[in-house]
């Protein structure tokens, strides 16, 4: 066998090995890479810096799933520390089925740390009065139109059963008049069917964190305006990380910026591969050719 | 490394999943229909908790009789089973057309083609940044050359060929970078995955 032949024929098993080394090393050998901000990392971060504190909430519809949790998950911990760092009220809700296990974790996680850290009963977070989880609600279309009207209408109790009108938060948040964007970290179509019902009726303001695969579909929403700002996939994560850390809104980078460090590399192995692949294929039919 | 039961579960069904990278072996499948069984069984009793029981049977027993009509309209749908009966089903499915069809068309008119048209016009303020002037002239471009493109009604020669060639120029931009964005994504999950089996179960990473 030719060498030329030999490159565009690599066994896909080396291919996985090397993959994995080069998803395992960046791990154990740490090294920093430039993390620059993409404009709509930096949009989305300035409309919830420009939300005045204790006013209107930002909604979160955590609409992602446990095989989407490392692009999705980093996003929802980086946007609710950022949220709860500047006092900003959070309202999540889901309409995926694998999603509110996810969400409740995510909010969990962000409050127990926070709290955890607390010094007075100012600075703690408590349920009902800073953030309330809606649940899960079947029917997307009528549930988010409805929304529009009444959220307590479409959500009579919240995930954990409290009756939703008597949380303090929400007798400030009747309907989409009262928040100030809503967010969708979504794995699916969702973030398109907020703009196309919720925005065109009601003029909410919709944000999007998506996985990476999704992020090309949606970029023209960012051109005219229908987003913004977006977070796509596990760079987006990283990039709002390092916005909140540069902030100090949060002391330490989250697992999407460790990640990038893998994914960096592992981009590097795959742009080598690609050329191999096409100098294999560019010899094998020139060959061919003479042949 | 982790004495968690439900953290080894969860790597030795990643391990297995793995496996199948090699080559098809028994691990992977009993992961792969395990997985398909529990997904299942989740989906049932999260729709049956969550759905029919709140926005269906539990207002029927508080006597509330208008919930009969979605009941019977969703009973419907079971009617194509039954040969005699089966045109039944045309009912549902013409309410869920019409309700569909009304709700989404003026909406798709307004999100996604009215806002999208206004996003390719140019202004002068569009060029009150000159790079973003330059970008929108550039969109501009892209839309009316794809657009072409896609014109089948007359034969791509003379103007048409020079600017449907630009417009396929234009799509394969557009789908190396879905090509891109989705290798970042794949190997996100990956990564997502060795993070898993690095930290919480072998306890290598933090």
């Amino acid at each position: 066998m030719k060498w030329y032949e030999a490159i565009s024929k690599i066994d896909r098993r080396i291919i996985y090995l090397f993959l994995t080394i080069f998803v395992i090393l960046p791990f154990f050998v740490p090294f920093k890479l430039r993390q620059n901000i993409m404009p709509q990392t930096q949009q989305l971060f300035d409309f919830v810096e420009s939300i005045p504190p204790h006013d209107k909430v930002v909604m979160i519809s955590f609409d992602y799933t446990p095989q989407t949790m490392p692009e999705c998950h980093p996003m929802a911990i980086a946007l609710l520390k950022h949220c709860f760092a500047r006092n900003i009220p959070v309202l999540g809700l889901s309409f995926d089925i694998q999603a509110p296990g996810l969400a409740v974790e995510a909010l969990t996680t962000v409050v127990e740390e926070l709290n955890h850290k607390a010094s007075t009963h100012d600075d703690s977070l408590f349920y009902g009065k800073d953030y309330v989880y809606l649940g899960w609600k079947s029917g997307f279309t009528a549930a988010v139109l409805d929304m529009g009207e009444s959220i307590a209408g479409v959500f009579p109790r919240d995930y954990f059963g409290h009756p939703v009108d008597s949380l303090p938060l929400m007798q400030k948040t009747r309907n989409y008049k009262d928040v100030a964007i809503a967010i969708v970290l979504s794995a699916s179509a969702y973030p398109e069917y907020w703009v196309l019902y919720p925005q065109s009726r009601y003029g909410v303001k919709i944000g999007a964190g998506l996985t990476a695969v999704m992020a090309p579909k949606y970029y023209p929403f960012l051109q005219t305006g229908q987003f913004s700002g977006m977070m796509s996939g596990m760079k987006g994560a990283a990039e709002y990380e390092h916005l909140i850390v540069e902030k100090g809104y949060a002391e330490k980078l989250g697992r999407a910026e460790t990640g990038m460090n893998s994914q960096s590399i592992v981009h590097l192995l795959i742009i080598i591969i690609i050329i191999l692949g096409n100098i294999g294929f560019f010899f094998t039919r020139k060959d061919q050719k003479q042949s | 490394m982790s004495h968690d039961p439900w953290i080894w579960i969860g790597a030795l069904l990643t391990l297995m999943i793995f496996s199948f990278l090699y080559k098809d072996n028994p691990f992977y499948k009993f992961a792969e229909h395990l997985f398909v069984g529990v997904a299942n069984g989740y989906y049932i009793v999260f729709y049956w908790q969550n759905a029919l029981m709140p926005n269906l049977f539990e207002p029927l027993g508080a006597g509330n009789l208008v919930y009969l009509v979605p009941l019977l309209l969703g009973l419907m749908y079971f009617a194509r089973f039954i040969p005699k009966i089966g045109w039944l089903v045309r009912i549902p499915i013409g309410f869920m057309i019409g309700w569909g069809a009304g709700i989404s068309i003026p909406a798709h008119f307004q999100a996604f083609v009215l806002r999208q048209l206004q996003g390719t016009i140019i202004t002068p303020q569009s060029f009150s940044n000159p790079i973003e002037g330059v970008w929108a002239v550039i969109i501009l471009i892209g839309v009316i050359c794809t657009l072409v493109y896609f014109y089948f009604s007359k034969e791509h020669k003379g103007i048409l060929k020079p600017v449907s060639r630009l417009g396929i120029l234009f799509i394969m931009i557009g789908f190396g970078a879905s090509f891109g964005y989705t290798v970042m994504a794949r190997v996100s999950l990956l990564i997502g995955r060795i993070q898993f089996l690095l930290g919480p179960w072998l306890g290598l990473i933090e």
